[in-house]
């Protein structure tokens, strides 16, 4: 029997009397990809910030099980968390400027990750970095350029690259492609959905872009009002969508 | 009518050459109440080493970045015997360190000296001397910035935290970078340092030469930032290691001459521009240890 890699029983987490999520439970398996869709002020965000651990919910239990170890993550010493989320979760922001250091270098900041998890030596996180900047199809020679001189798409893809190095059993990605434009947003989706073949990852994705959890996602949960209101496989979902709203943002996707 | 009374005071002028001891004010300046203060952080920070605490910074009757809170840790050290020495770059002849002892022979009457080893308290700007600090003597160091962390996190309240749960691998990041970019460890001053294995600590703008100094002295240090509010110390015989890469090993550079004046190979020295064809000459920075060197 496989054991999921996080479960999710009852988190609820409100601000003051505003509901930011109610009652969720779910789990996650090794290797698979969930998307998370809903409109805006579902719950979504508040969601996969109190299971990256940068919101602390309400109530509710959130377990990893990684390598045979369980993790009671809201019960465990701040050290420990912070711990773990460094060395087993990562976390790619809508906006790549949230989750990089402008003023360093692209391979400090893919360097970065490796430093904080106790990599010492110059010349293996030098090659590591080149590995994973080509890895991100960003061309070598830009290894040592600021971030501030990349385009949209390519700070998006450094970010990904940074989050990845250090091989994390969970990586979390809130909106990754909101910010871009449609040529690039294919390129980077593109380049997610062959990582994850490629790398077996275990991903939780945010999106109000059905195509793209179409695209990615093997599993998905359709949230409204801070609650789940259905899950299932995403292509059974997306075909076959059981709850009126469902069916609204289904038949809302425009064809071109 | 007003009675014009006799408003001079009178000053002692037993003191040498610098300014007159004036009784007016409490010994070494501040109230007692304040050292009491100050001594209790500076106990705290021996006892944490290279933890820094936080304290209620006077204002000082000079401007800040001039050493208010050096000043103010030696303010709270000092007793009627002790003999001070002030250094500014390693020279005791130069404004800060002049300034500095004035102030403290108006308003304390004790003894200077110029002569390292006969000092049992030296303040000191952005140099450790020369001759080996021993025993008993206390050596303060000014601080303009305490916080190593502060050009990664701007956040006071992420930087206290990244120290309380050693979180320190983003501070190989600068070095990375200057790897990267000059192919060595650019960094000459302000060298990051561990301090027994736990705490990153800025060791102020000393060059990176001096560094190993630091590492298991038998002298007091302690650090004073005064507008920044913080107080933080090394303990005697205490292991400070300067940050590295297992590749590009820490290396206390020094230029790469003799001093022009005592012909010292081993000591740190500054360079001087002595005339418009762009001509210099190196320097001991140590301005008492050359004086001796050269004397010999």
């Amino acid at each position: 029997m496989i054991i999921p890699l996080l479960n999710v029983t009852n988190l609820s987490k409100s601000y003051d009397n505003i509901v930011g999520c109610k009652n969720i439970s779910m789990s996650l398996y090794p290797g698979e990809v969930l998307g998370i869709v809903g409109e805006s002020g579902s719950g979504k965000t508040t969601l996969i910030n109190c299971l990256s651990g940068n919101l602390e919910p309400d109530r509710g239990k959130i377990i990893f099980n990684i390598n045979n170890k369980e993790t009671d993550f809201l019960n465990i010493s701040e050290s420990e968390k912070r711990k773990f989320i460094r060395t087993d979760l990562a976390f790619v922001h809508q906006n790549p400027r949230d989750g990089l250091r402008l003023n360093v270098s692209a391979g400090g900041n893919i360097g970065e990750k490796l430093m904080s998890v106790g990599y010492r030596h110059y010349g293996n996180i030098r090659s590591l970095a080149t590995k994973w900047i080509n890895k991100v199809e960003i061309d070598k020679s830009r290894i040592d350029d600021l971030p501030i001189t990349f385009s949209g798409g390519m700070l998006q893809r450094l970010q990904i690259a940074k989050n990845l190095i250090t091989s994390p059993n969970v990586i979390f990605m809130d909106e990754p492609t909101g910010g871009l434009d449609v040529s690039v947003q294919a390129r980077v989706l593109d380049l997610i959905r062959s990582l994850v073949n490629e790398l077996n990852l275990t991903v939780i994705i945010v999106s109000h872009d059905l195509a793209v959890i179409r695209l990615l996602a093997d599993k998905m949960i359709v949230m409204k009002n801070g609650t789940v209101i259905e899950s299932g496989l995403s292509d059974q979902v997306l075909e076959d969508p059981q709850q009126e709203y469902t069916q609204l943002l289904v038949s809302s996707v425009l064809h071109v | 009518m007003r009675k014009t009374n006799n408003v001079i005071k009178i000053k002692d002028f037993k003191v040498d050459k610098g300014l007159p001891f004036d009784q007016e004010y409490n010994f070494a300046y501040l109230d007692e109440n304040t050292k009491k203060m100050i001594r209790r952080a500076i106990i705290k920070a021996l006892c944490i080493p290279g933890y820094q605490v936080p304290f209620a910074s006077r204002e000082m009757p000079m401007p800040y970045g001039w050493g208010t809170g050096g000043v103010q840790v030696t303010a709270s050290c000092l007793t009627k015997r002790d003999t001070l020495k002030i250094i500014d770059q390693g020279a005791d002849d130069t404004t800060n360190a002049v300034s500095i002892r004035n102030f403290f022979k108006k308003t304390s009457n004790i003894k200077t000296t110029e002569i390292t080893e006969k000092a049992t308290l030296i303040q000191t700007r952005h140099r450790i001397p020369e001759t080996p600090l021993k025993k008993k003597q206390i050596f303060v160091y000014q601080v303009p910035i305490p916080e190593p962390l502060a050009f990664l996190e701007p956040k006071v309240s992420e930087t206290i935290k990244m120290h309380s749960l050693s979180e320190y691998g983003a501070m190989h990041v600068k070095l990375y970078e200057d790897i990267s970019k000059n192919g060595h460890i650019e960094t000459a001053y302000a060298y990051p340092v561990k301090t027994n294995d736990r705490y990153i600590m800025d060791p102020s703008p000393i060059p990176k030469f001096d560094n190993p100094k630091m590492n298991n002295s038998p002298a007091i240090q302690l650090f004073g930032a005064g507008r920044e509010q913080r107080i933080y110390a090394i303990p005697p015989y205490t292991k400070v290691k300067s940050l590295d890469f297992e590749d590009y090993p820490f290396d206390p550079f020094k230029a790469e001459h003799a001093c022009d004046i005592c012909g010292s190979k081993n000591t740190y020295l500054d360079e001087i521009i002595v005339d418009d064809a762009g001509n210099k000459s190196f320097i001991c920075s140590d301005t008492d240890f050359c004086n001796k060197r050269k004397n010999k």
